[in-house]
């Protein structure tokens, strides 16, 4: 019990000093709302690995009533991703992936990402909303 | 019984992660102040534990160049970059020479706390960047009694605040100017180059701008030349000891104070000063004195840690900034029209 205590104190104080800061490009609190996480799982459409924010689409299906939506998601910048462990070809059309973020403030289906697990791998999304992975 | 204990052992071991990562990412942001006495209260006395113990740069002395100079930038056979901090907000990092440490302010997320004991014995005063990253609970002008605003720059911050920083400039890939440079949070590089009497910085974020300092003893032009000329201004360094201190005016009136929108004028004058306490450690102060915007100076520092693997990588923001393509008006209108 003390030992896994330990554990999860060294680990997280681990995680928050490799933890890079990252560059909030524009105003996150102007265009996402942080009262609508989001955790989508669904198949990738296509991939723009682009300044200041490479942006991936996926085809979200409704468990319910089987209607696919497709969510635009945001992450950061090639520079930021590519520190956290990132590369142009990590995301590929078909793939199946899923991500936690906050959605866009109007509504639409847009979606600042905050972490994606690609292949079964949680990799930080360099979002602008903080330095968690 | 046994159980019970166990739970209150995990509740106090979770509030002890919190106030440790809390801690360990505002020393993340504030490495190594180790030369400085900490004598302010909250995060700064937790200053020597976490990283800081563990960063052996922090007690190795700042390297030199062959002809004395502090080196504020590599080593030959080194790699390295400064890992700028993210701050948000510079009414948090006023720093009052002389002023006794204020007391705490609200700061949940651990940002931003004054880090107390400043090079001058002063107190850092402020703390608090609102509700973590991003904004949210900001306050404007009223939350910020320290900062001599004007009554317009108050109005204009007050709006920044209540948007959300929606029209921050950087969001338009517009580069930041002055201190702000040192805010955005992406590696920047100092290059020495004694012989040819100057000082290149290079930063890979903002707009992937880089400023030069004349280090050959010029004056600014005259001011009905520069003012107001340039995004970065003009900037004038020179040597006081071991501290690079910088002059800097002609900014235009394009760029904002910090992320939370605390506006400056053409009047801007800028004085910078560069230390390099221990090898891990660059300590950044900037006085602002700007009689359009405030009714005397103010003066924000903190610190900026070496990441000794570091290098810079490419990082153009205006590729395909959508941002700017979304953002609409107080009325709801297209701020770029659809083209």
């Amino acid at each position: 019990m003390k030992s896994r205590v330990l554990a999860v104190l060294v680990a997280a104080v681990a995680l928050s000093a490799s933890a890079v800061p990252v560059f909030a490009h524009h105003s996150f609190a102007a265009e996402f709302d942080t009262a609508k996480p989001v955790n989508l799982t669904g198949v990738v459409t296509k991939v723009e690995w682009m300044n200041p924010h490479t942006y991936f689409y996926v085809d979200v299906k409704d468990a319910q009533s089987g209607k696919v939506t497709n969510w635009a998601c945001e992450m950061g910048s090639p520079n930021g991703l590519t520190r956290q462990g990132w590369t142009r070809n990590t995301l590929k059309v078909g793939m199946v992936v899923s991500l936690e973020g906050t959605q866009a403030k109007d509504g639409t289906k847009r979606a600042n990402a905050r972490n994606v697990t690609v292949d079964g791998k949680k990799l930080g999304a360099a979002s602008s909303e903080g330095v968690t992975p | 019984m046994r159980n019970r204990l166990g739970i209150r052992f995990l509740v106090l071991t979770l509030a002890a992660v919190f106030v440790l990562t809390a801690t360990v990412i505002t020393l993340v942001a504030q490495q190594g102040q180790a030369n400085t006495p900490a004598t302010g209260q909250g995060s700064g006395g937790g200053r020597g534990r976490g990283a800081g113990a563990s960063n052996p740069l922090l007690s190795q002395p700042a390297p030199r160049l062959p002809d004395g100079t502090v080196n504020l930038g590599r080593v030959p056979g080194e790699l390295g970059i400064w890992q700028l901090p993210y701050i948000q907000n510079m009414g948090s990092r006023q720093y009052v020479v002389g002023a006794p440490p204020a007391p705490a302010r609200g700061d949940g997320a651990g940002r931003g706390r004054g880090a107390g004991g400043g090079a001058a014995g002063g107190g850092q005063i402020g703390g608090g960047e609102g509700g973590g990253p991003g904004g949210g609970q900001r306050g404007g002008a009223p939350s910020e009694p320290w900062v001599p605003f004007q009554p317009w720059a108050a109005a204009v911050y007050n709006y920044n605040s209540l948007n959300n920083s929606k029209y921050d400039p950087e969001g338009y890939c517009l580069p930041p100017g002055g201190p702000r440079l040192y805010a955005t949070p992406y590696p920047m590089e100092i290059i020495q180059q004694p012989e040819l009497k100057r000082i290149i910085m290079i930063f890979e974020g903002g707009t992937h701008v880089w400023r030069e300092i004349h280090m050959d003893g010029r004056q600014h032009p005259k001011s009905e030349t520069i003012k107001g000329e340039t995004w970065l201004g003009h900037s004038v360094g020179h040597w006081e000891g071991d501290t690079l201190v910088v002059d800097i005016v002609g900014f235009n009136e394009g760029t904002w104070v910090d992320y939370y929108g605390h506006p400056h004028t053409t009047q801007l004058h800028v004085v910078e000063k560069f230390t390099r306490p221990n090898k891990g450690t660059l300590h950044y102060e900037a006085m602002f004195d700007d009689p359009g915007a405030y009714t005397k100076p103010w003066s924000v520092a903190w610190d900026i840690p070496w990441n000794a693997s570091g290098e810079l990588q490419e990082y153009i923001c205006q590729e395909n900034n959508s941002y700017l393509n979304r953002l609409t008006d107080d009325f709801g209108q297209p701020v770029i029209s659809n083209r």
